[in-house]
């Protein structure tokens, strides 16, 4: 049987080949021409709908256990012990500060947005205080210095500006 | 004899000297940090290349992948944690030997054979790349079109994974390129009424996102490696000479079997060093003693890896199609700076193609001293707090995106969107490499394959008609096949085991 990962992100492929395919289909042709900005998303989406079929009937799954037997004889074997669950969550952590950083760099400006997202981050990775602080007074400053003054890159400036 | 004149004072500019030498020191720390892969350490630098010369910026992305390539070695053979997937092939092997007391000699292996590698790969691309521009001038779009199909299918078959799987993510990055109204209509495709989508999806922020931050991201669901105990180390490349007079033939064939992974598209170090420690063992009079501290397989891979890293430089320079994931970046690179891949790079801008062979060269030969010092340091630099370094590295995603992408806070959203993309997909055994290629070469193939329908008016047949495009075909086809062939001549083997 396939495993259930496999059976859903197949699935998904399979539903996206075919959203790409009917969409492309809807795309209005160039006049005077057979082929148009139609045909590459028709075709492609009719190949990641044949591989999402193929994925979900567990085609392929072959290959990947003797990659995985590889990789495992050649890692220690704590390495394998899985940790804890709630750790897999923690890794949406980055994108989310990133969405933050989209959203309230402008209005905050780049040193005090970047300021919080060090704090969290070093946080989320164990940091205590006494490192977390200092890193997010210092690293957004050093950053800001490289793209300011070397890569002449305006950052946002925001409510607290660059003192120079 | 003029050009090559041009190219050392291309080369020895103090722009390009400085460019460097920093972005060697910055390759060998960042290689040496567990969870940094050298992928990631070039996607960070191109923010900055965007500012350089050309020529400086070619520079900095050549040093600092060898260097971060070499390093990865350094924690594999300390602690037993690959510093970039490169290494993993022989870190087992690597910490064998520290614990036989002989890290000195483990450590010197693995910089003295890179070096030589990457002088070796560098010698194979002074070589081919001439020979195949001259051949890829007659190509049409038609050749163009296999070419780039016969790249992205190779990209499939090396990939450590199921091909269907690979497929799939290299089709998915095929699909992102056609977001925006750069298409053969120039109307909005899959923009959904945003004004952001209309100019597409910049590859750059996509790299970022899927080998940077997604690798943050998987640091933090992780837990910390040990630490590093300082330890004394005598002499490095004592016996190193010894080495190679002992071995030449593992060396010769580390370097060739990374020079031909290398020029495979989307194959890159880390396939080479699997593949070399396998045929270093297989061919082996001694293979027991492997993965007990024994240096042969060390020796051909530690080349290997090195060797693909010039020759991966050979298609991307030629066709525009990356021989590997630190191509894929610096194809972008070279479009930024004006050095547009093709056959006419050679005719036109023979002085820069020197100087990338001379900054390969160079790179090579100051990784011995400079390695030499980065070992070391090893303990204090290794050592590291990923709380530190991890948050530096996402401010860098965020900061460098918007910086290429012209001050725009939508390659953030990119950033964070592909990041989250390249997680899922690398939890689920799809290969990001794949999705990667795609969307550099999207455009390209789009373009190449309806240029090519119009021209004969839809009609498919001299896609297969023309000689060289029967060749390439055919071997797009096979590569297309070559899976389910390994697969039946297993069934057929373990079916006629099972009845004997």
């Amino acid at each position: 049987m396939t495993p259930l990962a496999d059976r859903l992100s197949g699935s998904a492929i399979a539903f996206l080949g075919a959203c790409a395919f009917f969409y492309g289909s809807k795309l209005p042709p160039v006049p005077g021409q057979q082929v148009g900005p139609s045909a590459f998303p028709m075709v492609v989406g009719t190949g990641l709908a044949l591989c999402g079929a193929l994925i979900v009937l567990g085609v392929g799954r072959h290959f990947e256990e003797v990659a995985e037997a590889d990789v495992a004889s050649h890692s220690a074997p704590e390495d394998l012990v899985q940790p804890p669950a709630w750790r897999a969550w923690l890794a949406l952590l980055p994108p989310a500060l990133l969405m933050f950083y989209a959203l309230f760099s402008e209005t905050l400006g780049f040193l005090p947005t970047a300021a919080i997202m060090v704090v969290i981050m070093s946080t989320a990775f164990g940091a205590k205080p006494k490192l977390s602080i200092p890193l997010a007074v210092i690293a957004p400053f050093v950053i800001n210095l490289i793209f300011l003054k070397l890569l002449r890159v305006p950052l946002p400036a925001g409510l607290l500006p660059f003192p120079w | 004899m003029n050009t090559i004149i041009q190219a050392f004072g291309l080369v020895f500019a103090p722009d390009v000297l400085i460019a460097i030498f920093a972005s060697a020191i910055y390759g060998l720390v960042v290689g040496s940090l567990p969870g940094l892969s050298a992928t990631m350490a070039t996607a960070l630098l191109v923010p900055v290349t965007f500012y350089l010369s050309p020529i400086a910026a070619v520079a900095t992305i050549i040093t600092a992948s060898a260097m971060a390539i070499f390093s990865g070695d350094i924690p594999g053979c300390l602690l037993r944690i690959p510093g970039t997937p490169a290494s993993a092939a022989y870190t087992d092997e690597a910490y064998a030997m520290t614990r036989k007391g002989q890290a000195e000699t483990a450590l010197g292996i693995c910089l003295w054979f890179s070096a030589l590698g990457g002088i070796a790969g560098t010698l194979s691309l002074m070589v081919l790349a001439p020979i195949l521009a001259e051949f890829a001038l007659s190509f049409s779009t038609y050749e163009n079109f296999w070419l780039a199909m016969l790249g992205l299918m190779c990209a499939t078959l090396v990939a450590r994974s199921s091909p269907i799987k690979a497929i799939a993510a290299m089709l998915l990055g095929l699909l992102i390129t056609c977001i925006g109204i750069d298409n053969p209509g120039g109307v909005a495709r899959f923009t959904f009424g945003s004004t952001d989508l209309l100019g597409g999806i910049e590859p750059i922020p996509a790299l970022v996102g899927v080998f940077a931050l997604a690798e943050v991201m998987r640091a933090l669901s992780e837990r910390e490696p040990p630490k590093l105990e300082h330890r004394r180390l005598g002499s490095i490349l004592k016996g190193q000479i010894e080495l190679t007079r002992k071995y030449p033939k593992q060396q010769a064939r580390g370097n060739i079997v990374g020079i031909i992974i290398g020029v495979l598209p989307g194959a890159g170090a880390d396939m080479a060093a699997w593949v070399s420690y396998a045929m270093a063992k297989r061919f082996s009079k001694t293979p027991e003693k492997f993965g007990t501290g024994h240096p042969e397989g060390l020796i051909e891979a530690g080349a290997s890896n090195n060797a693909s890293l010039a020759s991966g430089w050979v298609p991307a320079l030629l066709f525009g199609i990356p021989g590997d994931t630190i191509t894929a970046i610096a194809i972008g690179v070279l479009y930024m700076k004006g050095l547009n891949p093709g056959p006419t790079l050679f005719t036109e801008q023979a002085s820069s193609m020197y100087a990338l062979y001379i900054i390969f060269l160079l790179g090579n030969i100051i990784m011995i001293p400079l390695g030499i010092i980065m070992i070391r340091l090893a303990s204090r630099v290794v050592g590291a707090p990923r709380s530190a370094v991890m948050p530096v590295i996402m401010i860098f995603c965020a900061v460098g995106a918007f910086a290429t992408a012209g001050n725009n806070l939508f390659a953030v959203w990119c950033v964070a969107v592909f990041g989250l993309i390249g997680f899922v997909m690398e939890k689920n055994g799809y290969p990001v490499a794949a999705l990667v290629l795609g969307i550099v070469m999207g455009t390209m193939v789009e373009q190449s394959f309806v240029t090519s329908l119009i021209k004969s008016d839809g009609s498919i047949l001299p896609f297969f008609s023309r000689p060289v495009s029967i060749v390439l075909s055919s071997m797009t086809i096979a590569a297309l096949l070559w899976p389910v062939f390994m697969w039946s001549m297993e069934k057929l083997r373990t079916r006629r085991a099972v009845a004997a």
